[in-house]
């Protein structure tokens, strides 16, 4: 239902289906859409997640049928077709997926005949019918990996035991994505597993296609992904495993560790030694630091991955006591907000914090202005550094958007993210 | 031209001023199409990404303080907010003053397309104005809320009253116009039907409004103006509501990219007489002075101005002499809105660099009052010319361009277009600031860091030897209008 949204965060369904097509190698997206969709969705993931933009093609260089009022009158698959054959001519990819805009949702063009019609000739070309309006990017996540699943993955691939796919880190809507897929790859690495993070190292649609011989999927998020993975199980027999949120820090990195370990049932000895190994090399640097950051009372604005990780790090590996921890995603259904405020308030150490769901700004703002308890740092978004100035609250940039930092493989994530992380607040005092 | 103030909808800018967006061939031919009214845009069989004309007509509302934007449509559309928020809380404050402007988004869904949701919408307006005090209301439609024909002019209407400050629809269906800068003409619609207000009696003013994007030049400006005894009034980054009410009582109105200003410069003069200052832009020497020139006719001041003119002559023009000789000879392709495309050949013109290629991302036949565009003129009169096309930011035209001209150099005024320059080993300038060749200063300024963009080129070389562009080679073999075709 329509309501009131101040600085809204992400996109449409195309920003999040535009941000997966984007973070993989070689395929290239075609907007069924008006002349501004690609801009607008590509500003809205890309353009505020730490200044990285998709290598392959992104914004001006995606092709789009740019429809006009005359298509919206008289219907859009023409121009549609003749945008794909020369998108086929023109772009040198190996896939192509067309989105469909709202102007072309509303109307009804049937995407799929036309696509239909390139895919006869041997073309590579996929229809994507959910229109924007739909949903926001999250959606859009899980509408591109349904479409992979129903069109795109082989089911005649042999298993392979050691393979494993990670599941619930949405390239650009997560600013830290590239860097936090590499250090769960190094992590899962080691292990002597895998890693089909789909969105680095140049994997491609053949990754994709060849991913359901995967022996598990590892979901990492507490809330999204239930759909595709269900109909994953059901069409390729590959089980989910859901680790309820990102991890920073030993603590919860090593119950990730621990958790795919069981799922597969890997040989313990082994892994035990890798968790020695990593909580050693995170602790040797600890210690050269003590007493470098004073305690801290903090709050978290952000989505419910990355409030999880940092509120359960800080609280559970470093000493700081939670007060408030806002998610600003829109997490409707209540057994997800249960489930991410378990996670979240589960902690070891510390008195658990105040959970709120907010996704507006103006509430998001009244929230840390009216908390009773005192707050004195704030890892939030761009769009919080101004509240946390207002009340004069230490400020990290650590969750999306994030328009004033620039991001290559930076991350918070895993073992090594973890001392990122706590650097970053050093550098903010 | 008969601007209609009592509706909320703008024509476009293919319907009222014939602009075009498809065109190959030469700047000559173009121009003299223009004149003798024979030109005809062709259309595109393929096209890449273009831009919404809702980002240029809410990026420009969104700089004036204190106002609320209410982006009616799904949540993607309201991205622009990002970039609001930047306008409304590090501008003024760069300058020193507070903005409280908001923009929010309604999050329209699926239900909402196909029951409507102008209730819903009735009450946001509502809640936003108790919510933040604006001192004006902008309710923005978008392709969504326009095909479903959504009635926003009827909601505005019925709750005028009730919030009593100044309150607009704004139409920006995005699919209405290939043109973007149509946007720009949709806010100063939206401006002068709410809140410009005519003249008061007996008013005596030495205000002169100046229509810009973010305003960086503006102490500098001040200055210059000082001498003239006259006060830039600076639009909209920063304006006041205040201020723009009285627009009408200006001794003129300037810009500093035409089709940035047209359609404010041109309604302020057919509505209330504010003479519209016309001339070539202050891009570069004859532009700087040109304009100046211009200013000084239309409020009477030339003496003071020659004056000026003399002044600054002797400081610069030496050393733009000096730096000239080291950029005459080298070649550039320039992708730039018309408001920059044919005024920065003509600087690149007077620093001794030879254009091979301009694109501009439309075309405007005549702007409001009829006449050519005043660039084109200055560059036909002076026999400049060159290959020109007019596409709206496609990125594999210009590809196309550069893989077959590989000129010394790019210039573009849209960062999305340099980036693939880059790739390909080109260096690019990208020409941000629309005060960056402002002037004498500026343009040597301008001349430098073109010198700095080709001299060292090691990131683009040691980048372009790595990378590899989404092209086909056999796109790059064909001519650039192979997708063009008879506009039907």
């Amino acid at each position: 239902m329509a309501q009131i949204m101040e600085n809204p965060r992400g996109g449409c369904v195309l920003a999040g289906i535009n941000s997966v097509l984007g973070a993989i190698d070689r395929v290239c997206p075609i907007y069924h859409s008006g002349p501004g969709c690609c801009m607008q969705t590509t500003a809205s993931d890309q353009g505020q997640s730490g200044h990285k933009s998709s290598c392959f093609v992104s914004s001006v260089s995606i092709p789009s049928s740019n429809m006009l009022e005359k298509e919206v009158v008289f219907g859009g698959v023409n121009k549609l077709r003749t945008t794909i054959e020369g998108a086929l001519e023109i772009m040198d990819a190996d896939a192509f997926f067309v989105l469909t805009g709202c102007t072309a949702g509303i109307i009804g063009d049937d995407v799929t005949s036309v696509t239909e019609e390139f895919q006869k000739q041997g073309h590579e070309v996929y229809p994507i019918e959910t229109p924007g309006f739909v949903g926001d990017s999250i959606l859009g996540y899980e509408c591109i990996w349904s479409t992979f699943i129903n069109k795109v993955i082989r089911t005649d691939v042999p298993k392979d035991d050691k393979l494993v796919n990670i599941f619930g880190i949405i390239p650009y809507h997560d600013p830290f994505w590239s860097g936090t897929l590499e250090e769960i790859d190094r992590i899962l690495s080691s292990l002597g597993l895998k890693v089909n993070t789909f969105f680095t190292k140049h994997q491609s649609i053949e990754d994709i296609k060849n991913c359901s011989a995967a022996a598990l999927n590892i979901i990492i998020n507490p809330w999204i992904f239930d759909g595709p993975a269900k109909k994953f199980e059901e069409k390729f027999g590959t089980p989910s495993l859901r680790f309820p949120g990102l991890f920073t820090g030993a603590t919860d990195t090593t119950e990730f560790v621990r958790a795919v370990a069981q799922a597969l049932d890997l040989n313990s000895e082994k892994v035990e030694k890798v968790i020695a190994y990593e909580e050693d090399y995170v602790y040797g640097y600890l210690e050269q630091a003590i007493g470098a950051l004073s305690w801290k009372r903090f709050a978290v604005i952000g989505d419910a991955n990355a409030a999880t990780a940092y509120t359960r790090y800080l609280a559970n590996d470093y000493s700081f006591t939670p007060v408030l921890v806002i998610i600003n995603e829109p997490v409707t259904k209540e057994q997800d907000r249960e489930r991410i405020t378990k996670r979240i308030r589960d902690l070891e150490f510390a008195k658990p914090p105040k959970v709120l769901f907010l996704t507006d700004q103006y509430d998001i703002n009244e929230a840390i202005r009216n908390e009773e308890e005192e707050i004195t740092l704030l890892i939030g978004s761009t769009n919080d550094r101004e509240i946390a100035l207002e009340q004069d609250i230490q400020f990290l940039g650590g969750t999306f958007p994030i328009n004033d930092r620039l991001f290559f493989n930076r991350t918070y994530t895993g073992y090594r993210g973890s001392l990122t992380f706590t650097e970053d607040l050093y550098d903010n005092l | 031209m008969g601007v209609n103030l009592d509706n909320s909808n703008v024509a476009t800018r293919e319907n009222r001023i014939g602009s075009i967006t498809g065109y190959i061939g030469s700047l000559k031919d173009l121009a003299e199409q223009s004149e003798c009214g024979t030109l005809k845009g062709c259309s595109r069989c393929f096209s890449q990404s273009s831009t919404c004309l809702s980002s240029c007509a809410l990026g420009q509302l969104c700089g004036i303080r204190d106002v609320a934007l209410i982006h009616h449509g799904p949540a993607g559309c309201s991205v622009a907010a990002a970039g609001s928020y930047y306008m409304s809380k590090v501008m003024p404050k760069k300058r020193g003053v507070t903005s409280s402007t908001v923009y929010v988004g309604t999050d329209m869904n699926e239900n909402d397309t196909i029951f409507g949701s102008t209730e819903t919408l009735r009450s946001v307006i509502l809640e936003v104005n108790k919510r933040y005090s604006p001192k004006a209301i902008f309710v923005s439609s978008s392709c969504a809320t326009g095909i479903i024909g959504e009635d926003i002019d009827s909601i505005v209407d019925e709750v005028r009253d009730e919030v009593g400050v100044p309150i607009v629809a704004v139409h920006c269906e995005g699919f209405k116009s290939r043109i973007w800068a149509t946007g720009f003409d949709i806010s100063d619609h939206a401006v002068l039907q709410s809140i410009v207000q005519p003249p008061r009696e007996g008013v005596k003013t030495n205000k002169i409004n100046f229509k810009n994007f973010f305003e960086s030049a503006r102490p500098e400006i001040i200055e210059i103006f000082k001498r003239f005894d006259l006060e830039p009034v600076f639009l909209y980054c920063n304006s006041t509501v205040e201020e723009l009410s009285h627009l009408s009582e200006s001794l003129a109105t300037t810009c500093i990219c035409g089709t940035l200003g047209n359609y404010l410069g041109n309604t302020l003069e057919e509505k209330y007489g504010v003479p519209y200052v016309r001339s070539i832009n202050q891009c570069g020497i004859k532009g700087f002075e040109a304009w100046l020139r211009e200013i000084g006719k239309v409020t009477g001041r030339s003496e003071k101005v020659e004056e000026y003119i003399a002044e600054q002559r002797a400081i610069y023009m030496p050393q733009i002499e000096e730096i000239k000789k080291e950029l005459t000879g080298l070649t550039a392709v320039i992708g730039m809105g018309p408001g920059y495309t044919f005024e920065v050949s003509r600087v690149l013109d007077e620093l001794g660099i030879k254009v091979v290629w301009a694109l501009a991302w439309h075309y405007d036949k005549k702007y409001e009052n009829g006449d050519v565009p005043p660039s084109m003129k200055y560059l036909l009169e002076n026999n400049i010319d060159f290959e020109a096309s007019v596409a709206d930011q496609q990125n594999y035209e210009v590809m196309n361009i550069l893989h077959k001209y590989k000129p010394d150099m790019y210039l573009s005024r849209h960062p999305g277009s340099t980036v693939w320059a880059i790739k390909n080993g080109t260096p690019a300038v990208y020409v941000a600031d629309e005060y960056m060749i402002f002037g004498y200063k500026n343009t040597l300024e301008f001349a430098k860091t073109v010198l700095d963009a080709i001299r060292n080129r090691s990131f683009e070389e040691n980048l372009a030897a790595r990378t590899k562009l989404p092209y086909t080679d056999w796109w790059y073999k064909q001519n650039v209008d192979a997708f063009l075709e008879e506009a039907k």
